[in-house]
């Protein structure tokens, strides 16, 4: 059986005992014991890891063979080529030698219901869109749901962080970055309140193909919207709040990213526009059908574009009929900062197939390492969290994970091991357990 | 008072042709004078002209028609002289609802909650939108708006009915005078209609187009049962009205050239022959439509030219679309050149004024003048065994005819008059001079310049005059009744008239001159006078005339983006040197030659030489088997489900394959080249299946694979039991998956009496028949029975472990066996049950969390069932993944450990032996279809592309050429949105983009 795995490995880490770890062995399902357990926040990192002998993929676009990896304290103190640096091995507590297993960071999920979605149809679990147009102060944090049991499903396959976020209206809300082990969501944030969420109104009515004869007025609506929460947001405290306003300041002082949900042409045009007029300093489109149509003028104005689920088909009867797939290939080559998302139908269960997504476009031209920036790097470019996460460098968070082949194909992606700010997290979950429960049947 | 004198003369009118039985107020007016038509160039029929001919008409009726010396006029005519003048036979128009009364929809139950059964409570049938019953004649009377919009194109009578309903009852000929109702309804029954639309029906029932050509078909079926019964207890007055109306036309509108053949096909089940009323698109399948035999019914009403001059806008329009209007003033022309007999109509025009202009259009674009005749008048008064009374002037027939100023379809030419049963109606009066043109005007010794233009009877005028250097220009208001003529205007600026001149006077000398008296604002009488410089310009006197040259721009298969010029035929090929993943006991072969011929594999092995045929270098490529989709719903038009009942056996998804869907092509790029178009997922027992190859291009009963074994959807769970619908659908059984048992057992029960109906009364002697009452043939019970009889196979959507065991047990106790469970999530807790059962599995690789009965989805499931020994196969249900299929095979690699010979069948082999098609497609082996993909890498890799997939020997897709048929498209659009804006600067009306959005079907996906 291929089946490997070491989410039961308990990794008791005192500080004078040392454990090495040589990760070949075969763990099978069978030898689970724990399978009516849920999967527990791992305890903060204790004492030293060294990840030895690894393929290392960094995820700014280069790659180190053979590496060491060390993790102290929940980040990563080295990050190096084991055949060139010099490391004392008995200065660490934990040894965990991967024999050239595909080491990387974190997947990061932008754009994404995570956690406020569990089962689509069942309305009562479903706590994505706050009724009203103009929400910037509705939070996705706080409704965000660390038990749920797809975060699991979505984590064992590489998948560790994501940018939960509000659906719905003309302004959803503001989205938290969080991270997938968690026993509430004060613990999950990596980044509280990092974005407002702006749906562009179509030009187009999405039902007939008739021009939306609401466009001017939503537009109006948002123009409204701005101009006086910008007002309210040139006086630093009010006698009396604005809610709404207050949740603005942030885009207007730049420490916030306003995110334009966004497909068409004119209407990402319309949105540039928009954005220079408010003198926004930070701005990225969600979705981006058509970005790569005007790829000069986002590259112009600098504007990152979060792009929409490659697994789409085209929406245009004479497009390119692989044109979602070689999407990436086209922003990249164009020098346009992006990364990838999934939104859409099953967009909460379809997280864990965000690294495919990468390897579908390295089908269609980028390169692995460039393919797999754009689920990790890139991502924590855009939502403003590269100072501390998105690659393995030296000074990051330890958040990454361990794949025994290729990650970003599904014949291969294997994750054996992963760790969240150097926490090793349990990689069971709902899925596995009911597999192994009926394997069991059928062995009896 | 304008009113009361329309009214009299109205009265006056209708006096003078007074039918027989009515009351007569005041003196009688009979009139049977003659009129005689003189010197005119006649067309008596669509292909014959007389010049200089007579016609001579009394009563309504043509007395007799020829050239001048041949036709003897009697004393008592009134001779209207008509020389340089032409007579026609006015046109018909048999798709018409003129004079009928406006359709309600109106509803009896609350909105969104369903209506299951009729809301008619008479005795006629049990669905509301079969109305045979309805008379045309009956519910008819003369509109005289409606009238006048038809005779000023020309038309004289029009077969009328009424447009609602799946069958419309029979139509009227009426004419389209302005008499009594009784004179001018010709003929109360003439056709039956029917069309695939439910109209103003509220209740459910069909929910979608396989729904109704299911109900056409049932219903001709209970009229056959009727007709061939004396012992029958239901009386319905809807059948007998289909019986009474059966040796009359039978006339079926269509909304597109597919669904031509749709309703052909349910004609040729029941031996009639339909008159087709078409679309305009009729040349995206000319061949098969002409295979259909029928007479087309077909509207002139082309699309305007897209408004595309903002190129975003333009990217709002499918490729299909400015292909389509392109090509649509060219359908009459081809439809003439295939030697069809069809009709043209008014119908469907947004604006009857454009029914010339597109006519002209038409004739630019290759229809003869003679054939737009013929398809005006000969044709439609044939098609409705008319011809005795229309569609020539010939002696004894109506005298009906158009006067017009020059040879009909020229632009330049004018209607003047309609004459309908022997009335005149003038349009554009011949005796009215045409006054347009440039005059010099001299009012008591002061010239000014006049120019008149605008219409014959609303002339406008300007008025110039000169001060100085400067030249003033001011409007001239002018009003004209028949020779008299007053005009009046302010030039204020003069120095000699300060304030209005109004004249006076009459038109001589057939408008060269104007005198009379005016009066200026000093209060003088003044005498004035004009006198003609110029001549209007008038419309140009080009002659329509079709170049012999004429090329009809290229017809895609299908009409739109990828689609092929000329369908690839299969050739030989060798694919050199490459993986083979054979799906057989071979495994996959490394550095091997597969041969293809005639369209199957022919040999399989290492260096192999075959003459003539194509070599394609499959170094470091991947050959494997096709993939097969058990579970898609593209291609399928105008509905997926058909909800509207719990047992839908009836329908069939193989009637309404939509040949011209892109997502074929995509699922071809997608190295896919069979699926199975399922019913959705609605009802327990849904509709029939179809199984198709990818050929696009093709028809759709090209597509369907020959020789299969039919398959049907049921289904269970959520969707069934409408759990997702919303609060109003709480109303159609079941509503629980308890109730789901109870419908099974109810549908199987019932099959099996009805075949024991069938074989008693099968074995009943001929005298024993007549007075026994015979069983009445039922298409939901005949497809049940096909299942217990092992002829009709189930794939069934599931997801919970309850009722999969449910649906065993039902089916082992009624005798047969569930082919596939497909979706099947929980196929992992009861996969030992489905392997004593005998059932495969058709699964998601890794869908789980959308709804609450599939919280218990793993993605090992497929890896379990494959353990089991069961035949489990992946499947899409989506046109998305459909064409990544293998990549979803991969997950079985990752989900469960499957290896990779194994994974790969899951979306190839399997599905085909769940298609029970395992004998011909599948695997690579000598004697099966070929039906092949080659792959840049290994298949179940995320970095594999297609290269080529390849069915029966034909290559539908190949990357490179894929590519060049992207740049050839775009470069062709941007051509024909270059004609749009020539368009537009011509004149040419234009409509604004619309962003259609094309619907993907899912299992739930309800409605159109």
């Amino acid at each position: 059986m291929s089946q490997t795995s070491y989410n039961n490995l308990k990794f008791k880490t005192m500080s004078k005992t040392k454990t090495i770890l040589l990760l070949t062995f075969c763990f099978l399902f069978s030898t689970f014991h724990c399978v009516a357990q849920v999967e527990t926040p791992a305890l903060p990192q204790k004492g030293t890891i060294l990840l030895l002998n690894g393929y290392a993929h960094i995820g700014n676009g280069e790659v180190i063979e053979n590496s060491v990896i060390a993790i102290e304290n929940g980040k990563l103190t080295m990050v190096a080529d084991a055949r060139v640096v010099k490391f004392d091995v008995s200065k660490y507590d934990t040894i965990i030698k991967l024999e050239g297993k595909h080491v990387y960071p974190g997947i990061i999920a932008p754009n994404s219901t995570l956690g406020l979605t569990e089962i689509e149809a069942v309305r009562a679990s479903v706590d994505e869109a706050e009724t009203g147009t103009i929400n910037p102060h509705v939070r996705s944090l706080i409704a965000y749901n660390t038990e749920s049991k797809i975060t699991t499903t979505v984590r064992s396959n590489g998948v560790l962080l994501g940018q939960i976020t509000p659906r719905g209206g003309l302004i959803s809300g503001t989205s938290s970055i969080v991270q997938f082990d968690a026993w509430n969501w004060e613990d999950a944030a990596i980044k509280k309140d990092d974005g407002v969420h702006l749906n562009w109104p179509n030009m187009f009515s999405r039902w007939n193909g008739e021009k939306n004869k609401n466009y001017d007025k939503s537009i109006e609506t948002i123009t409204t919207f701005f101009d006086n929460s910008k007002a309210y947001c040139n006086i630093e405290s009010h006698p009396e709040k604005n809610l709404r306003f207050e949740a603005m300041r942030g885009i207007f002082n730049g420490t916030q990213t306003l995110f334009i949900h966004t497909n068409y042409i004119k209407e990402i045009t319309e949105a540039i526009a928009f954005m220079k007029k408010y003198e926004l300093k930070k701005m990225s489109i969600v979705g981006g059908y058509d970005a790569w149509m005007i790829a000069p003028l986002l590259k112009e104005n600098n504007i990152s574009i979060v792009l929409k689920r490659l697994h789409s088909l085209p929406e245009r009867q004479e497009d390119d009929v692989y044109l979602p797939y070689k999407m990436p290939k086209i922003l990249f080559d164009a020098g346009i900062l992006f990364c990838l998302e999934n939104a859409g139908d099953m967009e909460t269960m379809g997280t864990r197939n965000l690294p495919f997504y990468a390897g579908t476009a390295v089908a269609y031209g980028l390169t692995k390492e460039q393919a797999l920036q754009a689920i990790t790097l890139n991502t924590a470019k855009i939502l403003g969290i590269d100072a501390t996460t998105g690659s393995l460098e030296q000074g990051k968070d330890a958040t990454l994970f361990v794949s025994i082949g290729d990650a970003l194909d599904m014949k291969t992606n294997n994750v054996v091991l992963a760790f969240i700010q150097g926490r090793q997290i349990d990689l069971n979950n709902h899925q596995k357990k009911l597999y192994e429960k009926y394997s069991e049947k059928y062995k009896g | 008072m304008k009113k009361i004198l329309y009214l009299i003369c109205v009265l006056w009118l209708t006096n003078s042709t007074a039918q027989e039985t009515f009351m007569v107020n005041g003196t009688h007016d009979k009139n049977l004078n003659f009129y005689a038509f003189t010197n005119a160039t006649i067309y008596t029929d669509y292909k014959t002209k007389i010049e200089n001919g007579t016609l001579l008409i009394q009563n309504g009726k043509i007395i007799e028609v020829g050239e001048k010396k041949k036709v003897k006029i009697p004393k008592n005519a009134v001779i209207y002289d008509l020389k340089g003048k032409f007579i026609y036979p006015s046109l018909i128009d048999i798709y018409s609802d003129y004079g009928m009364p406006e359709v309600k929809k109106e509803r009896n139950n609350p909105r969104f909650s369903p209506q299951l059964e009729t809301n008619n409570k008479g005795a006629y049938n049990w669905n509301q939108a079969i109305k045979p019953e309805t008379e045309a004649g009956k519910l008819f009377t003369p509109d005289e708006k409606q009238a006048d919009e038809y005779r000023k194109l020309g038309f004289g009578t029009v077969l009328t009915h009424q447009k609602d309903g799946i069958m419309r009852g029979t139509s009227a000929f009426v004419t389209l005078g302005d008499e009594n109702a009784n004179l001018v309804l010709l003929n109360e029954k003439v056709a039956a209609h029917l069309a695939f639309d439910k109209g103003s029906s509220t209740q459910d029932y069909p929910g979608s187009l396989m729904g109704m050509i299911a109900l056409i078909r049932q219903t001709y079926y209970d009229v056959d049962w009727m007709y061939n019964n004396n012992n029958i207890t239901e009386n319905n007055l809807s059948l007998k009205s289909i019986l009474d109306s059966w040796e009359l036309p039978q006339i079926f509108e269509t909304k597109d050239k597919l669904d031509i053949l749709r309703a052909d096909l349910i004609g040729d089940e029941f031996n009639t022959q339909y008159i087709f009323k078409g679309n305009g698109d009729e040349y995206q399948r000319i061949a098969e439509i002409k295979k259909t035999e029928g007479k087309l019914i077909v509207p002139v009403n082309f699309p305007e030219a897209y408004d595309v001059e903002d190129p975003y806008a333009a990217m709002l329009i499918s490729y299909s679309d400015v292909k389509h209007w392109e090509l649509a003033p060219y359908n009459l022309g081809v439809l003439a050149k295939n030697e069809f007999d069809f009709a043209i109509t008014a119908a469907d025009l947004k604006d009857k004024k454009s029914f010339f202009i597109n006519l002209q259009k038409a004739i630019k674009s290759g229809l003869s003048k003679e054939n737009a005749l013929k398809a005006l008048t000969y044709n439609p008064a044939q098609f409705i065994n008319q011809y005795d009374k229309v569609g020539s002037l010939e002696k004894n027939k109506l005298a009906n005819f158009i006067i017009t100023s020059d040879s009909l379809f020229e632009e330049k030419t004018t209607i003047h008059e309609n004459w309908i049963r022997g009335q005149r109606y003038v349009i554009d009066d011949y005796n009215v001079v045409d006054i347009n043109g440039d005059y010099n005007v001299n009012v008591n010794g002061t010239v000014y310049e006049l120019s008149v233009s605008g219409e014959k009877e609303k002339p406008a005028g300007k008025i110039k005059f000169f001060i100085l250097t400067d030249t003033i220009s001011v409007d001239a208001s002018i009003s004209r009744t028949g020779t008299s003529i007053s005009l009046s205007f302010n030039p204020s600026d003069s120095i000699k008239n300060n304030g209005y001149v109004r004249l006076a006077g009459s038109i001589n000398h057939n408008g060269v001159i104007w005198d009379g008296n005016g009066q200026l604002s000093n209060g003088n009488w003044v005498k004035w006078s004009a006198i003609r410089k110029k001549n209007g310009t008038k419309k140009e006197d080009k002659k329509l005339v079709v170049a012999d040259s004429l090329i009809v721009p290229t017809i895609k298969y299908p009409n739109m983006a990828y689609g092929f010029d000329s369908l690839p035929k299969p050739t030989t090929m060798l694919i050199k040197n490459t993986t083979v993943w054979t799906n057989e006991n071979d495994g996959i072969l490394k550095n091997t030659d597969v041969l293809i011929q005639d369209g199957k594999i022919t040999a399989i092995g290492k260096n192999l030489v075959a003459e003539g045929a194509e070599i394609i270098d499959g170094t470091n490529k991947h050959l494997s088997s096709g993939i097969i989709d058990e579970h898609s719903h593209i291609a399928i038009s105008r509905g997926v489900n058909e909800c509207t009942q719990a047992v839908t056996a009836e329908v069939s998804i193989a009637d309404v394959i939509n040949s011209d869907d892109i997502n074929i092509y995509r699922q071809l790029a997608g190295g896919v080249v069979a699926s199975q178009l399922l019913h959705g997922s609605c009802n327990p027992i849904g509709g029939q299946s179809a199984i198709i190859k990818l050929k696009w291009g093709h028809t759709p009963e090209e597509m369907k694979i020959e020789d299969t074994d039919g398959f049907i959807k049921f289904a269970l769970g959520e969707n069934v039991k409408q759990s997702n619908w919303g609060s109003f659908n709480t109303v159609r059984f079941p509503q629980t998956r308890m109730g789901v048992e109870q419908v099974y057992y109810d549908a199987f029960i019932r099959a099996k009496e009805y075949q024991t109906k069938w074989d008693a009364y099968a074995k009943l002697t001929p005298k024993q028949k007549e007075t026994a009452e015979a069983p009445r043939i039922d298409l939901e019970l005949e497809t049940l029975n096909e299942i217990l009889n092992k002829e009709r196979f189930i794939s069934c959507h599931s997801y919970v472990q309850s009722e999969i065991n449910m649906l065993m047990h039902v089916a082992d106790s009624m005798g047969f066996t569930v082919n596939t469970f497909t979706h099947i999530l929980e196929g992992y807790k009861v996969a030992d049950k489905m392997k004593k059962h005998g059932a495969g599995g058709s699964t998601f690789s890794d869908w789980w969390a959308y709804k609450f009965e599939v919280n218990d989805a793993i993605p090992y499931n497929g890896a379990i069932m494959h353990q089991q020994g069961i035949v489990t196969a992946y499947n899409s249900d989506d046109a998305e993944m459909g064409r990544r299929l293998n990549q979803e095979a991969a997950k079985a690699v990752k989900y469960g450990g499957v290896s990779e010979e194994e994974a790969l069948k899951f979306v190839t082999l399997n599905p085909a032996k769940l298609l029970h098609l395992d004998d011909r497609m599948g695997s690579i082996k000598v004697g099966k279809d070929a039906c092949v993909v080659i792959w840049s890498d290994n298949p179940l890799s995320i970095y594999a592309t297609v290269e080529k997939t390849i069915i029966d020997g034909v290559v539908y897709f190949d990357r490179k050429a894929d590519q060049q048929l992207y740049l050839l498209n775009q470069k062709e659009k941007i051509a024909i949105i270059e004609k749009m804006i020539e368009e537009k600067k011509n004149g040419g009306k234009t409509q604004q983009p619309k962003q259609k959005k094309q619907t993907h079907y899912h299992c739930d996906t309800v409605g159109e």
